[in-house]
Order: C-alpha cells, then structure tokens, then sequence
C-alpha cells in the first residue's frame, strides 16, 4: 500500500468514486470534474494528466484515498469535498454508495456538522450552473 | 484502380459514401465545399446512429447530438474527437472562416477513419478491412512555395492537435489508457465492502444520515431553481423519495448486520 498520495491523484480517486456510486458517469464527467480541479485546486494540466497515469492511480485503494485525504490541510481538504459533493450533485439525485462515500469523506476529513454543510451549500452553488437545461452548441 | 478512397460505403450507406466523394473531390479546388460535404457527412452518420441505437428525444442539433452518442457508448471517445473536429470545421467554414487544403485534407483523412467504423457500426459483423489511405493528388500540381505553406499550415494543425488532446485528457475523469469498466467495477467492489464496514461500526463525526439529510436538502433547493423547473412542492416531493429510499438502503444495511451479528452469537451458543 502507498503511503502518500498527492492531491491530484487524491482528487481524481475522490471524484470517480463519487461518480461511480452516483451510477452516471458520462454526465458526470462532463461535470467539470478537471475544471474543477484546475480552477479552484489550483491543479496544472500536467498535473491533472499525470494523476491519471497507471503508475500514480492504478494501485491505490479506496481505503489509501481516505488515508490521503485525512492527512491534508484542513483548506484543501474542505475544497475536496466541496469538489466531490459538486459531483454528486451534478445529477440531481441520490444514491445510497453516493451518501456512504460523501459520509466516509468526510469522517476522514474531521470536518464538523456545520463545515460539512458549508462545503454542500458551496457544492450546490456550483452544481446548479452545470448544464441546467443542456445546452446546445451547433 | 479506384480514384476515390470511398467506395466501400456504397455498400452501407450511399448519401454518406456520396458526401464523403464530393468532399474527397472539392479538397483542392474548394476546401470550403469539401468542409460542407464532410460535416454533412458527420451530421448524417450521427442522425442514422442516432436513429439505430438511441431512444428517447434527441436533439436536432449536430454538438448534442454527438455529445449524446459518445456518453452512450455509441460513439468511441477517438472517433467521437474526429468527428467533432469536422463539425467545428465545418461550421467555421460555413460562417465563412476560409479552409487551408491542409485542414481540409486531415479532415478528410479522418473522414475515411470514421467511415470504416461506422460501416461496422451500423452493419454488425461485417469485416472490413480498411486499405491505407490514398490523399487525392491536385487537379495542377502544387509549387514550392504553395508546398511549404502547407507544411507550414500542417504541423500548426498537428500542434493544435495536439495541444487540443492534451488539454481533453486533463480534463475527462479517467486516462486514456484506463479500462473504465475494470476500474468502475473495482470502485464499486471497494465502495460496498466499505459500507458494509461503517453500516456495522458508523461513521465517527459525520454518519450517513446526517449525510442524507444535507444532500435532500440541497437537492430541494436544486430542483426549485427555476433552471430546473422550479417547481417546489414536485421539488419537496422528490427530495423526500430519495431520502426515505436512502433511510431504507441504511436500514437494511443494519438489518442485514444486525442477522448476521445473531446468527454468529447462535453459533458459538450450540458449539
């Protein structure tokens, strides 16, 4: 087991386990999930690009990603979780993996009640503007 | 031998063979037309796909239509690029932005890529195996220095290409080297075998009801935007159906621990 996982690879760990449990992935990953990374984590293309390599993502488990997440900063972390509920909001509803992983998240981030409804109001806002009618483009 | 890359498409589609042989020809003379011919071409192919293997309302427009295709599965991420590179080409061409034959050559190129897919697409089982394709040679040949432009508009192209691809890559969920389906299949081995763990030992600070409860509340105030219909009591109703379908998932998670917890104590009682 890896003892150390960087942000971008914590991020995209974080983000495709939540839009697996949400059970719709394709739009999904049309939810700005690297915008997002790149626009509030402050992550680079390569960055984003090299997370995803097999080397970094492949081996890590799920039970490494909370490991991960439990050691960052608390400003960085409350931004991660913001960045995942975005995602399971993204499609308007549900699932039962979707609450147990946003619950197991944020057990791991040691946010209390009031920070962990901050990140979700934060998720909600940005969420609403993700395609609300689907947009056309030609 | 033939003096068009195209003719296997009669076979499966003759508008599209036909559109994709008045583009092959115009690619000299007039890359501008052969920018038309090829987004028609595209426009076609996504409409039959569509038509074959899509249910529900699907939208007119060419973008949506294909962004629909690919999230699908229909359309392949590789030939859903080439394809959306034709449409914005096409459509730069028709607002009257003017086409390098270079530009139109590699659209044309991934034109023939596509329409051996799609001929497989849209006739399962059949085998075709594509010959190399063989650029259109110029009505006058070229000079030099046309030559060198064209070198020139090429490797811009590529760069653009490229850089186009890179930025793509960082962007989407997954590498392109990723199997996602073994990965999915994995996240959710892991996601179950986890909450099978905290439906026995709980969540320390914040447990899945709080969870539950904070997201229904948000996805009310979601579904009452009026970019979403706006509707609040449909709204209050939806939240609270997938609130209770979550309470009952966490019930029976504990029921199902709660048996099991009983059934080892009656082991151990009758050894």
């Amino acid at each position: 087991m890896s003892m150390t996982v960087d942000l971008p690879t914590l991020w995209f760990l974080c983000a495709r386990t939540m839009a697996v449990a949400g059970e719709d992935l394709p739009t999904v990953q049309e939810a700005a999930t690297g915008l997002y990374a790149q626009a509030i984590l402050g992550l680079t293309e390569e960055e984003c690009r090299k997370a995803k390599d097999a080397e970094h993502i492949s081996n890590k488990t799920l039970i490494d990603c909370l490991a991960g997440v439990r050691a960052l900063p608390s400003e960085e972390a409350e931004k991660l979780l913001t960045g995942v509920m975005m995602i399971a909001y993204a499609d308007r509803s549900m699932k039962p993996l979707e609450v147990r992983w946003a619950s197991m998240l944020a057990s791991a981030v040691n946010v209390t009640p009031d920070v962990f409804q901050r990140c979700c109001v934060n998720a909600r806002i940005i969420a609403s503007m993700l395609r609300p009618s689907g947009g056309d483009s030609s | 031998m033939s003096d068009t890359n195209f003719d296997f498409l009669d076979r499966f589609d003759k508008r599209v063979a036909r559109l994709a042989k008045q583009a092959e020809k115009y690619v000299h003379t007039d890359p501008d037309s052969c920018m038309f011919k090829l987004r028609l071409m595209v426009e076609t192919m996504a409409k039959k796909l569509t038509s074959l293997q899509m249910r529900g309302d699907i939208s007119k427009d060419l973008g949506a239509m294909l962004g629909a295709l690919e999230r699908g599965g229909i359309v392949p991420r590789r030939q859903a690029d080439c394809m959306h590179a034709i449409r914005r080409d096409g459509n730069a061409a028709v607002h009257g932005s003017p086409t390098p034959v270079p530009t139109a050559m590699r659209r044309l190129h991934e034109a023939y890529k596509i329409s051996g897919w799609f001929c497989k697409t849209v006739k399962r089982g059949t085998n075709i195996k594509l010959l190399e394709f063989q650029p259109p040679e110029p009505p006058i040949p070229v000079d030099t220095d046309t030559k060198k432009l064209h070198n020139k508009i090429d490797q811009l192209e590529e760069s653009i290409e490229q850089r186009r691809i890179a930025t793509r890559e960082s962007l989407l969920m997954f590498g392109p080297q990723e199997d996602v389906k073994e990965v999915t299949r994995r996240i959710i081995e892991e996601l179950k075998a986890l909450d099978n763990v905290a439906a026995a030992a709980g969540e320390p600070i914040i447990d899945a009801d709080f969870v539950a409860l904070v997201m229904a509340m948000d996805l009310e105030q979601i579904e009452e935007d009026p970019r979403h219909g706006g509707d609040s009591r449909r709204a209050r109703r939806e939240a609270e159906e997938q609130l209770e379908g979550i309470k009952r998932h966490l019930a029976e998670r504990e029921n199902a621990f709660v048996a099991e917890r009983t059934f080892l104590l009656e082991q151990r009682k009758n050894k």
